[in-house]
């Protein structure tokens, strides 16, 4: 952002006259050459296709993200003596949901109220047994050390994380490339080769061979209104899906309403809690931000009338969601983004109990769907292999939300324990990545490869004729997030809304079409969320009981004897989407 | 209109480094900060919490229609 010389305008159809010559920018980029410093300015608006370059870059370790995971996987792998690189879609410390966390979670056995097998025994209660118990153990056992990292960094100082977070970036030397989005994952040989993604700010293509590749990419939705995930759309996970891992996790949902005045007001309905510094959770285990309110509403209508919360919603209906002995009502659960101090799943209001306190004009009726397309925290993304959050792929891993960890299985159950889990995840896939890295020689990636992949990043830019990421979102955003499809399910809706999405699949993602470098990345996040709304409808079909945060109306009871087991995803031999199932005890085979 | 203003800016960038949706770009000719794509904007106040200047001034109403899941 310093160069703004050589202001060239170009209009779209000049571009798109240009745009055709596609053999020439994948010929220019497989020998290797950059965009010309000074011909392609910052920020540009538009841009000339003939002057898209591609870069090149090495590293052991490629971190993809910058929030808490991608922190403790950036530094621990740099400790442990690997090349770090990290690669980061906004900017570190600001992007994803870590910085609208304001709690995290420590185990301190000096001081908390159980032991460890006391609270792992709790969250799975909680949990109906949908937690992997390997990492709710993990989370707790390492979660001091984490904290205490963080504090010397400054971390419990400031709500600005960007400026804490680059401390100990800054002090290990490790590079970090912001605004750069990765679209794909490079596979070579069965293993993980690298990485490919576009610039915001230039008109290069980055190209990234790696020994190893930790996904700290986060979860993601469909854009939803009045929750700050709009910049995620599990682009980890789809580009991890398109070169073979297993994805879980995808019929659990995230149940945070809204204001229905304003709901997409993200500050207006948490700034008082997103204006401080964050600060640490003991333990408190819940179960909570599922579905009751959506069951509620469905039952009886939304709440009319102002600062009213829907009739009974802090209660328990008959046929709703089962909720374990011990859990009985669904109270204020935890608050989303990662971790909190105890802000309800209603915004706070004279109806909910005493929150942390509310800005003016908060507390009216709430409106549903505010994190629509994410599943709970930890349970959605990649399928762990082995503790270390190793993926199918060797030298893929994945930490955080972008790991199907099910730490706290498909319900919040401990306070503050997404941010630690992050943490603490990824200071352990760090050192796997690590020692991994250290066993292989340096990949290469074949021209072949290089060229195919930059045609499908610039594709969107590529279309003179095509449909708008916006109208796509959009359209999708009405056929998912409907209750009556997303959160109160059953059978017939689950399919006519599939019917939709294959269209949207089919036909309209092979024609979206990109102005400009956002829009490209628009195009991209839009083709990764028909993925997940696809993966989201597959899933609730295929688990025909409820439990915990996934509601089958025609199915409402918890099957023991048949769904004690998570839902894995992968890409069919013929490039369809499979489904199988993964006992509850047992790693993937 | 989400992000309502930019009054007082001094150009240094932060913004359009912070914002996690990419709304906003500096202006070419003078380095200034502007809203580029209102439509993106979360109104999660990253930008102006970050701003040195306290230059920004936002809305809390969507610029484009807001789907929900009950109305």
């Amino acid at each position: 952002m310093t160069d703004f010389k050589d202001k060239k305008k170009i209009s779209r159809r000049n571009f798109m006259a240009i745009a055709g010559g596609a053999a020439g920018v994948a010929a220019m980029a497989a020998l290797g050459v950059s965009a010309a410093s000074g011909e392609c300015r910052p920020n540009i608006p538009e841009i000339d296709v003939d002057k898209i370059g591609s870069t090149e870059h090495k590293t052991d370790v490629l971190v993809v993200g910058s929030g808490m995971a991608g922190l403790f996987t950036a530094v621990k792998a740099h400790d442990a003596g690997a090349s770090v690189l990290m690669v980061s879609k906004g900017r570190l410390g600001a992007s994803g949901m870590t910085p609208f966390a304001r709690g995290i979670f420590a185990h301190d056995p000096a001081k908390a109220s159980m032991d460890l097998d006391a609270f792992v025994k709790g969250v799975s209660r909680s949990a109906l047994e949908t937690n992997n118990p390997v990492f709710t153990r993990q989370m707790a056992a390492h979660s001091l050390e984490r904290v205490k990292e963080l504090k010397a960094w400054g971390f419990f100082e400031t709500p600005l994380y960007a400026n804490v977070f680059k401390k100990p970036m800054d002090q290990r030397n490790i590079p970090v490339m912001e605004r750069v989005m990765l679209t794909h994952l490079i596979k070579e040989n069965g293993k993980i080769a690298g990485a490919a993604g576009f610039d915001l700010d230039e008109a290069t293509i980055h190209f990234f061979t790696a020994k190893s590749v930790v996904l700290c990419t986060g979860a993601g939705g469909f854009k939803p209104n009045g929750f700050p995930i709009c910049d995620l759309t599990h682009d980890g996970t789809m580009m991890a899906y398109d070169i073979g891992a297993k994805i879980t996790g995808k019929e659990w949902n995230d149940g945070h309403p809204a204001r229905r005045e304003n709901p997409a007001d993200v500050f207006g309905q948490w700034g008082r809690m997103l204006e401080g510094p964050p600060s640490v959770n003991g333990v408190e285990i819940h179960h909570d931000l599922g579905v009751d309110l959506n069951y509620n509403v469905y039952r009886q209508g939304p709440g009319g009338e102002k600062n009213s919360a829907p009739p009974l919603s802090g209660q328990k209906m008959a046929g709703g969601p089962f909720r374990p002995a011990g859990f009985d009502s669904p109270g204020r659960p935890p608050m989303g983004g990662e971790g909190d101090k105890g802000h309800g799943g209603l915004p706070p209001g004279k109806d909910h109990g005493k929150g942390p306190g509310h800005p003016p004009g908060m507390g009216g009726v709430p409106s549903g769907g505010a994190s629509a397309g994410m599943s709970i925290h930890k349970a959605e993304g990649l399928v762990p292999m082995d503790e270390n959050g190793a993926s199918n792929i060797p030298g893929l891993y994945a930490a955080g939300d972008a790991l199907g960890s099910h730490m706290s299985g498909g319900i919040y159950t401990q306070i503050g324990s997404s941010l630690a889990g992050s943490a603490v995840q990824g200071a352990i896939a760090a050192v796997a990545a690590a020692a991994y890295a250290k066993k292989i020689t340096v990949p290469v990636i074949s021209k072949e490869k290089r060229l195919k992949i930059e045609e499908k990043i610039l594709a969107p830019l590529k279309r003179e004729r095509g449909y708008s990421p916006a109208w796509v979102t959009q359209t999708l955003q009405g056929i998912m997030i409907p209750n009556f499809v997303l959160y109160i399910k059953k059978e017939a809706m689950l399919t006519a809304a599939l019917a939709y999405i294959e269209e949207l699949r089919d036909h309209h993602r092979p024609m979206l079409r990109a102005a400009d470098m956002h829009e490209l990345r628009l195009a991209h996040e839009t083709s990764n969320m028909i993925l997940n709304a696809e993966m989201k409808l597959r899933a609730s079909m295929m688990r025909k009981e409820s439990r915990c945060s996934h509601y089958r109306l025609d199915y409402p009871d918890m099957d023991t004897k048949n769904w004690n087991a998570w839902i894995n995803i992968y890409k069919g031999h013929d490039g369809m989407m499979s489904l199988e199932t993964q006992p509850f005890d047992r790693w993937p085979s | 209109m989400t992000i309502k203003s930019i009054k007082g800016c001094i150009g240094c960038g932060t913004c359009v480094q912070t914002c996690p949706t990419d709304v906003l770009r500096q202006d070419t000719e003078t380095g200034k900060a502007f809203i580029k794509y209102p439509a993106d904007c979360q109104m999660c106040h990253l930008c102006s919490m970050y701003c040195p200047a306290n230059a920004i001034t936002i809305s809390p109403e969507k610029s484009i229609p807001v789907v929900v899941s009950w109305g």
